[in-house]
């Protein structure tokens, strides 16, 4: 049994189901983000975790206890809320305090703890401000102190860094992360964004439409991918139409490939735009290799890498070399090539 | 351009003027020196100051009112601020239908309350006494104090008391340590347009009062059926300059509420 159990939790509002038979098992001390876009019922999931907001079915076990029904207030989970939600009428020790104060600690252990706290999330000297007084990054960082001073079972991050600006939001990612592993502390972390739940987070749950579409590692996600929408969600992927010959064998862009494929129905080659190279035409290739051919249409130098757009008899593709090489110029011929492997065939959604 | 354009600014002046020209010849009549009412007076005197302070009648439905509205306005936030709680926070069957049946009086016309009011205080023999007028004004100032903090508790900031609450803090302890401190601005407020509601109060105090008990307002009626004379517009300026403080003192008060609170 794991530390963190939720099984088969389900929240309707009306005739919309929010979040559909989600169960999830995590660790003692694992971090684990719901990705997802808005809408899919990651935040609805991480408030029925916090008993904010009630399910109409399924359980919820932490430690081998269940919690479904319990009241918020006894459910001792620490929660971050998007907004911080910070108490704009007390300062930001008393609000790191609260939990404590409401735990019936004692004055001089609860100053110690506040002094403690703010240290973690290096606010020292900050105490006797008021939360409107700090800046944003400034403000989640009470909120982190105030939600892991009360040493919480599990901590809910809401996504938490989506009002920060790009640069800070980098800072505080990696904080997190020292923070949650340092302190050993469960957490579960809701996010759009990908780059937040692949850095920050040992296993991610992709969500859609109210249910989980994938459990893995970052790198699960990333290579194998589960479900179309996983594979359009996480990461960049070229979705490449492609059909069977005669003899079952998958034609894209004019040519046959040595490709795995499913047995019938429309199907999409998903390729990363990463693990696609561009060779001249001439170039021969070897036998586990999809090649195909087309023209340069343009070269786009983004810092880190060129992307390269690739327009061919299917269609058009998008290729991201590493900066430092030199890209083919514009409307010369070239040759595409991959390995047979790094192409993932998806069945196309019923429209 | 910002702001209005001059034909609506001295549209809005006019009004103004209108308004607040009647509280002129007030003023300047609870200074006159004549016996009766004339406008402008032939002269200027504080004898109606004078004679305000000695009229026993007035001052003591001055005090009567002062009373009403102060007992009126604690018993109001008592009834009215948890109603607005559980109206604004609550999750239960007939919510709806209460929050209508709560500011069902608001639409009724007062004289239909003051009359009812009467038939209903007659065999209890609650006319023309303080817990009367009390449960008399109550019937305005209670909808309205939980029309208000409704709004005011439904218009703070999100997430907050789900914050207290997995903080730990029970329900209790959220609306004592988070939404009324929060809704403190709110409050004060209220309480002060209550007091006002209530001291100012005319057609339902009319059918409760008595000669042992009346309010300001219909001891005022009363004296100006039977007097000519400028006591009243006395007793007018005494009231507008207590208004007037009482209005900054909370202006004020609730600015720095703001202050502390956002």
């Amino acid at each position: 049994m794991s530390y963190l159990e939720l099984a088969g939790l389900q929240k309707r509002y009306g005739g919309s189901v929010a979040v559909d038979d989600v169960s999830l098992s995590v660790e003692k001390g694992e971090s684990v983000a719901l990705l997802g876009p808005s809408g899919c019922g990651k935040t609805t999931t991480l408030r029925m975790l916090a008993g904010l907001i009630q399910p109409d079915r399924g359980t919820i076990r932490v430690d081998d206890v269940e919690i479904t029904r319990l009241a918020a207030h006894k459910r001792n989970m620490g929660y971050v809320f998007q907004s911080y939600a910070l108490f704009p009428h007390l300062t930001v020790s008393r609000n790191v305090a609260f939990g404590l104060e409401e735990r019936g600690i004692g004055k001089a252990e609860i100053a110690r703890q506040v002094e403690e706290g703010l240290a973690l999330v290096r606010l020292d000297g900050l105490g006797g401000r008021r939360p409107r007084e700090l800046s944003g990054g400034q403000q989640q960082r009470v909120a982190l102190a105030r939600a892991l001073v009360i040493h919480p079972s599990v901590l809910l991050l809401d996504e938490s860094l989506s009002n920060l600006d790009a640069k800070l939001r980098d800072t505080m990612r990696h904080e997190i992360r020292s923070i949650q592993r340092s302190l050993g502390i469960t957490t579960l972390f809701v996010t759009h964004d990908q780059v937040e739940a692949l850095t920050m987070c040992d296993r991610i749950a992709v969500m859609n439409r109210g249910r989980i579409a994938q459990i893995g590692t970052a790198e699960d996600i990333y290579e194998r991918p589960a479900t179309r929408f996983v594979a359009e969600f996480v990461g960049r992927a070229n979705a490449l139409p492609a059909t069977r010959d005669t003899e079952g064998k998958v034609v894209l862009w004019g040519a046959a490939h040595p490709v795995a494929a499913p047995p019938q129905g429309a199907f999409d080659l998903f390729v990363r735009p990463q693990r696609m190279r561009i060779v001249s035409a001439s170039e021969p290739t070897g036998g586990e290799t999809v090649r195909v051919t087309g023209r340069v249409l343009r070269s786009v130098f983004v810092g880190d890498h060129v992307e390269v757009l690739v327009e061919g008899a299917g269609g058009q593709l998008a290729v991201e070399m590493p900066s430092g090489t030199t890209a083919p110029t514009e409307g010369a011929e070239v040759a595409v090539i991959w390995q047979a492997k790094d192409s993932l065939p998806f069945a196309c959604e019923a429209a | 351009m910002n702001g209005a354009g001059p034909v609506l600014s001295g549209l809005a002046a006019l009004v103004y003027a209108v308004i607040l020209a009647p509280i002129i010849v007030v003023v300047t009549l609870a200074f006159s020196a004549d016996s009766f009412i004339l406008f402008p007076p032939s002269g200027y005197s504080l004898r109606w100051f004078q004679a305000l302070a000695a009229h026993a009648p007035l001052l003591s439905a001055l005090w009567l009112s002062v009373q009403v509205a102060c007992v009126v306005t604690l018993l109001s936030l008592a009834v009215g601020v948890p109603a607005a709680l559980a109206l604004a926070k609550g999750e239960f069957r007939g919510k709806d239908a209460l929050t209508g049946f709560f500011l069902a009086p608001l639409l009724l016309p007062t004289l239909i309350t003051g009359l009812a009011l009467l038939l209903f205080f007659t065999p209890m023999r609650l006319t023309a006494t303080l817990p009367g007028l009390v449960l008399g004004h109550m019937t305005v100032t209670v909808p309205f104090v939980i029309r208000m903090m409704t709004t005011a508790l439904s218009n703070l900031p999100h997430d907050i008391e789900a914050a207290a609450a997995t903080l730990g803090a029970t329900p209790f302890r959220v609306v004592r340590r988070v939404t009324l401190p929060l809704a403190t601005p709110g409050l004060i407020a209220c309480a002060c347009l209550s007091f006002l509601l209530s001291f100012d109060e005319t057609v339902i105090s009319l059918f409760i009062s008595g000669p042992r008990a009346s309010t300001l307002p219909v001891e005022m009626v009363r004296y100006v059926e039977g007097r000519t004379d400028p006591l009243i517009a006395a007793l007018s300026v005494v009231l507008i300059v207590a208004t007037l403080i009482v209005v900054v003192a909370v202006e004020r008060l609730v600015g720095v509420a703001r202050a502390i609170g956002k």
